[in-house]
């Protein structure tokens, strides 16, 4: 994407909270939303003498994703501290990682369009978030919460790959995908468990980059789009008046839509970082990596492609169906207990289950379950039911437990596809629509319509739409 | 050695004032004079990889303290949080 | 002989055998401590009535035949920056002149199971850094041997109660001498524990790979006792070392024949009081008598290990000392406009002079540029020192030095000049630095009876043979001798 003969270069820093039972430094519960300092203990609180443990599944989520962004393991690490002072930093060190992170030079394919880019991955590291400030204009000062405390984080940084806001989000919404795929992030935007620094620059094509701005505070998707285009159009703007980016820090205020600068490159932080003396070496062992990368489950990508060319499915159905893990996992269930239509499944699975889905219920909620969703696809891809009948069905299904061929019984929903009564219905109509017989015989075709329409009424709506026409058709024509 | 006292300071979240700022520069080239005797050592840091830690398994506390006893010794606490002057971005 | 002059070991019996309760016991420390303390000043927080009650309660339960450990009903002080739960832990600063911990530290919960009795809380220098316990915030601590000089720090006030007889053993903290050398100035012994031998859970950290909670005591059972109780690992520290730890008290052995001494040319250089090294080498000779082949060996990079301490000690103390900014616990300064000026205002108040020149020059070593050229230097040295020290133990079983180049000094001899106290610090920190345990013994006297230390090094958890020596050594030099005060 290029602004007004300018490249837009974008680097992105994602840190998502993993879903861990605990926190990373201690056994607090890793929860959110709980009343104001119930979820702290003297370590998260950061008091004297408390000291780190580092939380295992931590380790192993991390380096899942690593193995998910094609990544390389340094099975043998270490944490470091970075040093600040503010009021949400209890020991005012954050444990993070510094120049050898868990996971390292790696790529994601990101499709964009109908192409697909790969994009570097610089690094992936371990660290704990920080505690939460609250404002009140009522009130004079600032209170701090710490439940977020030691929350458990990942920091995914990518090259400075990404061209423009579009690049951006398909590469968050990829990243988001994989890690609810892997289960390691609850990724959700308005808890805040995914949150991003972006870093952007311009420059003209076949020129070197230009100077970069990060911008932090960015906290959802739609924010990362604006925030790029508005800080690319800053770029450019000052560049065509005369004037030079200067490499700082800003802040987006997504709510008035501007960055704001924080500090310049001189008066920048010096973080400190030193090796964590409190924790020794993380070294994880070589099988267990492997194992982690063996029992990696099938990533988004991957299925996309297999939905397109193994079922033939619409690359935007596909995508749609694979961006939800229980509509791809409810799709996968169905055609291993024998569907026999996918792209109808697909529908299905698109249109009456997003439905239901949409309005927050989950499939584990109805009684709904995949063999039948699967017999009732097969009747209609093998005309025994109508569509119509299907949906009928389906509703009675979410809610009941009832088979579903005695549902078709009770409700006579079965379709007739035998010819020889389907042709009793048809002469019947025939005779008794001379009209409609001569109109559509002196070249008005629309009386076909009509006839079939008098069929399917004559049938209680049980005749098979498409045999009944072929059989109207063939006594026309004869 | 120049040591900008002002800024280590600064870093430090300490406020030394104009009269000790000497002092303290002095003392500190002193240290670092001593320091400074070390020898060059030619070696690259690596990690300790015999020095493995133990990781803790994902399991929840079972014992909790209650929010008052955690915030006991904070110096000011409303409506259940600890109160600092107001952070402004 | 008042039962506070006893040793730990023979009190145990004593009150296995009920020949005394622990409430008599602890009744005659805490006269003790009514009578000399205000000469000595070891204490910054006593207890009576709990300690009476623990003690009743501890009698009872022997009474009942409840299974209890050897240091049930033994009064104990404990150093200032090992949290209690309840009870002030202050560090000997300002910033935490009213803070009580809501949780003990993992060595409190230990002595609790064993059921000792806990005194109260002991002077120190603040956040332990000092070599006299004058850098406390509150005041300074004795030499029960000579009121007007130092008792060494930083745990000066465990060594002042146990040498005073204000508690029968203490708890400490050695993160560059800080057991051994006060130790040494108050005639009584310490032990610094192989780091990662015993929890730091709990203990307020100044520089976190070097700092090791470790036993005083006025013999070395009773060092031996006390070290039992508190070792092992610990879950709570990703540092304690996960290992079997054997008795010490039931391993001590005085047969020291064919034992292999070195001792170190470095240690007895320039720096140290000729009389100090006749002290110790005299010892030496002794030891040789009984059985021990010295040798001289060489451990190269020891000048440099000063420098190579206060570098790491310095930087790491400079990030565990930032929580305590007037946020969460301790010390907040008052009429503060905005968060800046609340911080700096805090630390600033809340942190002593020393505090603040350590945090400035750990800032220092690890701010950008300066990194490489000291911290990383620093630890390369680390790296040399231990492996020097490894292959020096490919020839001898221990080392031995003196643990001070000089005995105790006049209160505000040193205090002005902070390169002259660090001094104090030249033959114990390579220890901290290489992680090994050492014990500091008392040897002897200087003309104005003030006492000489001399450490006693081993291999990493090789406290046994250490602590034989120190025994063996023991047992031909005789007794503590209580001073009079």
């Amino acid at each position: 994407m290029m602004i007004k003969g300018y490249e837009v270069v974008v680097g992105l820093e994602v840190h998502a909270e993993l879903n861990t039972k605990t926190k990373i430094y201690c056994n607090c519960k890793n929860s959110f939303g709980l009343e104001v300092n119930t979820q702290v203990c003297p370590i998260c609180m950061g008091m004297p003498g408390t000291l780190p443990t580092l939380n295992e599944k931590v380790v192993e989520y991390a380096i899942k994703m690593g193995h998910a962004l094609n990544c390389g393991i340094n099975r043998i690490c270490k944490q470091d501290r970075k040093n600040y002072y503010y009021p949400d930093l209890p020991k005012s060190y954050q444990i993070s990682q510094a120049d050898i992170p868990l996971c390292h030079d790696g790529y994601l394919d990101v499709i964009i369009g109908d192409d697909v880019k790969r994009i570097g991955i610089e690094r992936i590291h371990i660290e704990e978030d920080a505690g939460k400030l609250l404002h009140s204009d009522k009130f004079d000062g600032s209170l701090v919460d710490f439940n977020r405390c030691g929350v458990p984080l990942i920091e995914i940084v990518s090259k400075p790959d990404l061209r423009g806001s579009d690049e951006a989000k398909a590469y968050l919404e990829t990243i988001r995908s994989i890690l609810r795929y892997i289960d390691i992030s609850d990724c959700k935007m308005q808890e805040g468990s995914i949150r991003c620094d972006v870093n952007v620059s311009v420059h003209k094509p076949g020129e070197p980059f230009g100077t970069r701005c990060e911008m932090k505070n960015v906290n959802s998707f739609s924010a990362a789009v604006r925030g790029i285009d508005y800080e690319a159009n800053r770029q450019i703007a000052l560049i065509e008046a005369g004037g030079t980016v200067v490499q700082e820090t800003r802040r987006w205020d997504d709510a008035k839509g501007e960055s704001i600068s924080m500090r310049s490159k001189e008066d920048a932080q010096d973080y400190r970082y030193f090796p964590e003396p409190d924790l020794l070496t993380i070294v994880v062992p070589e099988e267990k990596v492997q194992y982690l990368k063996d029992t990696l489950p099938e990533l988004p990508n991957a299925k996309i492609m297999r939905y397109v060319n193994d079922y033939s499915i619409s690359h935007y159905d596909a995508a749609m169906i694979v961006d939800v893990p229980e509509k791809s996992a409810f799709f996968d269930k169905c055609m291993n207990v024998g569907c026999k239509a996918p792209k109808l499944l697909a529908n299905w699975v698109l249109g009456e289950i997003s439905k239901f889905m949409n309005e927050g219920t989950a499939i584990e909620d109805t009684k709904l379950t995949p063999e039948k969703l699967v017999a009732i696809v097969n009747y209609i891809n093998d005309g025994k039911i109508s569509t119509a009948a299907g949906k009928t069905i389906f509703d009675v299904i979410l809610t009941e437990d009832k088979d579903i061929d005695a549902i078709i019984e009770e409700k006579s929903l079965s379709q007739v596809s035998d010819a020889s009564a389907l042709e009793a219905i048809a002469d019947e109509v025939l005779a008794a629509n001379e009209k409609s017989v001569n109109d559509y015989l002196g070249g008005k075709t629309n009386a076909l319509g009509y006839l079939v329409g008098q069929c399917m009424k004559a049938s209680k709506g049980k005749a098979n739409p498409g045999i009944m026409k072929d059989i109207i058709l063939k006594k026309l024509t004869k | 050695m120049q040591i900008d006292i002002k800024r280590i300071a600064k870093l430090s979240r300490l406020r030394i004032e104009e009269s000790e700022a000497e002092n303290y520069e002095n003392e500190m080239k002193n240290i670092i004079s001593m320091v400074e005797r070390m020898p060059e050592i030619s070696d690259e840091l690596t990690i300790d990889a015999d020095n493995v830690m133990t990781l803790r398994p994902d399991e929840l506390a079972d014992v909790r303290i209650s929010r008052d006893v955690m915030l006991s010794n904070a110096p000011k606490v409303v409506a259940g949080c600890v109160v600092v002057p107001k952070t402004v971005e | 002989m008042n039962l506070y002059e006893y040793n730990a070991y023979e009190l145990s019996s004593m009150l296995k055998d009920k020949k005394i309760s622990s409430r008599e016991l602890t009744a005659s420390v805490f006269d003790r401590i009514e009578e000399v303390e205000p000469k000595v000043g070891a204490y910054l927080y006593t207890n009576k009535e709990a300690a009476l009650a623990k003690a009743t309660e501890i009698d009872n339960a022997i009474a009942n035949g409840e299974d209890l450990g050897r240091l049930a009903g033994i009064p104990i002080g404990i150093k200032d920056n090992i949290s209690t739960k309840g009870i002030p832990t202050t560090c000997a600063s300002k910033m935490l002149e009213n803070y009580k911990p809501v949780f003990n530290a993992t060595v409190i919960e230990k002595l609790e199971a064993e059921g000792v009795v806990m005194t109260g809380k002991l002077n120190m220098d603040e956040f332990a850094m000092g070599s006299s316990t004058e850098n406390s915030y509150f005041k300074s601590t004795k030499n029960p041997f000579n009121t007007e000089c130092v008792p060494g720090g930083s745990s000066g006030g465990s060594a002042a109660a146990v040498a005073a007889g204000e508690a029968i053993v203490a708890l400490g903290s050695d993160t560059g001498g800080s057991i051994r050398q006060p130790a040494s100035l108050c005639g009584v012994v310490g032990l610094k524990p192989t780091y990662g031998s015993v929890s730091r859970y709990g203990l307020v950290a100044f520089a976190s790979s070097l700092d090791q909670i470790g036993p005083f005591g006025k013999s070395v059972k009773d060092v031996a006792l006390l070290q039992d109780a508190i070792c092992g690992y610990d879950k709570m520290d990703a540092t304690s070392v996960n290992r079997s730890y054997s008795s010490l008290y039931d391993g001590l052995s005085e047969n020291i024949a064919g034992l292999k001494i070195g001792i170190p040319k470095e240690y007895f250089g320039e720096g140290i009081r000729p009389e100090v090294k006749a002290a110790v080498m005299n010892s030496v000779k002794e030891l040789e008598k009984k059985g021990a082949i010295v040798k001289e060996i060489s451990l190269n990079s020891t000048d440099y290990a000063l420098s190579a301490y206060y570098i790491i000690a310095c930087a790491e103390a400079s990030s565990n000392l930032a929580r305590f900014d007037g946020v969460k616990y301790g010390y907040r300064a008052q009429n503060c406009d905005g968060l800046v000026d609340m911080y700096e205002k805090t630390r600033s108040e809340g942190f002593g002079r020393e505090v603040k020149r350590r945090i400035m020059l750990g800032t220092f070593v690890l701010s950008s540029g300066y990194y490489d050229a000291y911290y990383k230097k620093a630890k390369l040295l680390q790296k040399r020192i231990l492996s020097e020290f490894n292959e020096a133990f490919n020839d001898v079983d221990v080392i031995i030095t003196p643990t001070s180049p000089f005995e105790a000094f006049k209160i505000g001899e040193r205090s002005g000049d902070p390169l002259a106290m660090y001094a104090s610090d030249i033959c114990t920190v390579t220890i901290n630095i290489a992680g090994l345990p050492a014990v500091s013994v008392p040897c002897g006297f200087s003309a104005s009876g003030l006492p000489y230390g001399m450490q006693i090094i081993g291999k990493k958890f090789d406290e046994q043979t250490i602590l034989n020596t120190a025994y063996a050594h023991e047992n031909i030099f005789g007794a503590f001798k209580m001073p009079t005060l």
